[in-house]
């Protein structure tokens, strides 16, 4: 099963190799790692964030500000909004860290505005306008492609690492901390689980993926402002595309980006720049739907529907 | 001396839960706390498992002062617990349960398998069932597994046994008998008479924050003090008069 989504994923772009799909091939694959990486915490530790768009856009800033202040390449800057993404996670961790439940994703939210907030009012960082990266590249390290392929193969990449990573943090004891502090702080501290230093490591290696993907997506785009950095609906939309899928499983933001991505791009091209606004429409539509039916996403659906279709195929 | 516990007190701003509450317990004892509804035997407990840090006095778990320390820092030391209410982790399978308190000793998930594996054995569960579908026998039963899987040297069991059926109750006096057979040390909180008498060598009697009676069961359940905080005034007086304590 697996073996056969890496092939179909591998083999994606040279199939669909109109402009048209390998871009929402792209905009899959950079949905799908940035709900991986907020899975993580979100999912795993059970910590919803709802300011992930905080380490997304110190990622997406970090290498066109480098680039912006010395020309140095783009490249440069993924270790660097890593380091300032994780930084950041240390100092927001450990005091929202004493908050629990929607406490702790008010926080999480409200620095993220006041990040995007500050942002827009710092002339360093091109404030309401934002930054730009290399129009035309000087070499190779400066990723800057002129068709999707390649960013395509470098985001998948990233995703297939994130996986392999998020898939080695469920079988180890840091996995099984998390599902545990995610169930019962009290039952985990008491069976010796460092709750705290456990969410905390949870939030820095989130902070870390979902800062590279903010990296992938300026250096791609070659442009970041303070709402496609650190807006709300970029931290909204790692939730819903983590939630829809299955939050706390390792396909779940997958299959999430999968059925997210191309409606929203759908919804787009239907109906034009008109359309930007069926965004809000579509998310809010699937967290009624989520909350309502299914808070365990299509991953639990699944579960609970593939027995019930098994019996019924082989009663037939 | 395992664990030492003196003056241990907790207030809740001007209520007093515990006050003044005195208990040692040595190596290889099985300790009983007992007392009616509100007398102070859960906040007591949840001092000495350091959910709560009391508001005064002292509390050394071999030689070691964890008055102050967190819940973590005793189950670190050797001190395990269970809740009233079980708090098993209900997304898990029971062998995912149990390897949680394994990895506490053995950080190698292979290691805290084979751990989790024997203590799901010893305790009589299926370690492939989820968590979510077991009744409350079998919750208790999991919380036990679970807190036996982190090797603890002191085990406190905060009503483990409470709203089990009578058959239920003898089959769980037999696990705790076994693991107390294995070395551990158990102070247990407990309304069911049946499981206080049969487990334990020696009660403490909670009532309004003290402690009001100690001794070995037989004693305490004719000390009048007891008899009074269990029945009421009235009923004291009216047991003399018919000459029964």
């Amino acid at each position: 099963m697996v073996g056969l989504l890496a092939a179909a994923l591998l083999l994606y772009p040279i199939v669909f190799s109109g402009a048209f799909y390998r871009d929402i091939g792209v905009a899959f694959l950079l949905a799908a790692i940035s709900a991986s990486a907020w899975n993580v915490v979100g999912g795993y530790a059970g910590q919803v964030s709802v300011g992930h768009s905080m380490f997304f856009g110190l990622g997406a800033y970090a290498p066109l500000l480098l680039y912006t202040l010395w020309g140095w390449p783009p490249l440069v800057g993924l270790p660097v909004g890593i380091l300032l993404s994780v930084v950041l996670a240390v100092v927001i961790g450990l005091p929202t860290f004493r908050l629990s439940g929607h406490y702790f994703s008010m926080a999480t939210l409200a620095v993220a505005e006041l990040i995007r907030i500050f942002f827009g009012a710092w002339p360093l960082v091109g404030g309401a306008i934002g930054l730009q990266g290399p129009a035309v590249a000087r070499g190779w390290w400066d990723l800057t492609f002129r068709g999707d392929l390649s960013y395509y193969y470098i985001f998948l990449a990233v995703l297939g690492l994130l996986l392999v990573v998020t898939f080695e943090v469920e079988r180890r004891r840091f996995g099984f901390y998390l599902r545990a502090t995610k169930a019962s702080e009290r039952a985990a501290r008491s069976l010796g689980v460092p709750v705290r230093l456990t969410k905390l490591k949870a939030l820095a290696l989130s902070a870390t993926f979902t800062s590279a993907a903010g990296s992938l997506y300026a250096v791609k785009t070659g442009f970041i402002d303070p709402d496609s950095g650190f807006g709300i609906l970029v931290s909204v939309q790692m939730v819903i595309v983590a939630a829809l899928g299955g939050a706390g499983t390792l396909f779940g933001p997958l299959v999430g980006a999968m059925i997210l991505i191309p409606l929203q791009t759908a919804a787009n091209t239907w109906f034009g720049g008109g359309g930007s606004g069926l965004t809000f429409i579509i998310y809010g539509g699937i967290i009624v739907l989520i909350a309502r039916f299914e808070p365990g996403g299509l991953h639990e659906l699944w579960r609970r529907l593939a027995p019930r279709l098994w019996r019924r195929a082989h009663a037939a | 001396m395992l664990l030492e516990a003196s003056e241990v007190s907790k207030a809740f701003g001007n209520f007093w839960a515990v006050a003044g509450a005195d208990l040692n317990v040595e190596e290889g004892e099985i300790v009983g706390l007992i007392g009616p509804n509100g007398a102070g035997k859960s906040t007591f407990f949840n001092c000495l498992a350091g959910d709560m840090a009391p508001t005064d006095g002292r509390i050394v778990f071999d030689g070691v002062d964890l008055t102050r320390a967190s819940p973590e820092a005793h189950a670190r030391a050797g001190i395990g617990r269970t809740f009233q209410v079980p708090a098993t982790f209900e997304d898990m399978s029971v062998l995912d349960n149990v390897t949680v308190g394994a990895f506490l000793r053995h950080p190698h998930r292979g290691d805290a398998r084979e751990r989790a594996r024997r203590v799901v054995e010893l305790t009589g569960l299926r370690g492939e069932q989820s968590a979510r579908s077991l009744g409350t026998p079998g919750r208790k039963r999991l919380e036990i597994a679970r807190v036996l899987a982190m090797q603890p040297r002191l085990l406190l069991l905060d009503e483990a046994l409470a709203g089990l059926t009578p058959m239920e109750v003898r089959e769980a006096i037999t696990l705790v008998r076994r693991i107390h057979e294995t070395g551990v040390t158990i102070v247990i909180v407990e309304h069911i008479m049946e499981v206080i008498m049969t487990l334990t060598r020696r009660v403490l009697v909670f009532n309004q924050g003290h402690v009001i009676a100690r001794g070995t069961p037989e004693e305490v359940v004719a000390d009048e003090a007891v008899i009074e905080a269990y029945l009421g005034r009235g009923t004291r007086s009216h047991s003399r008069e018919r000459g029964n304590p």
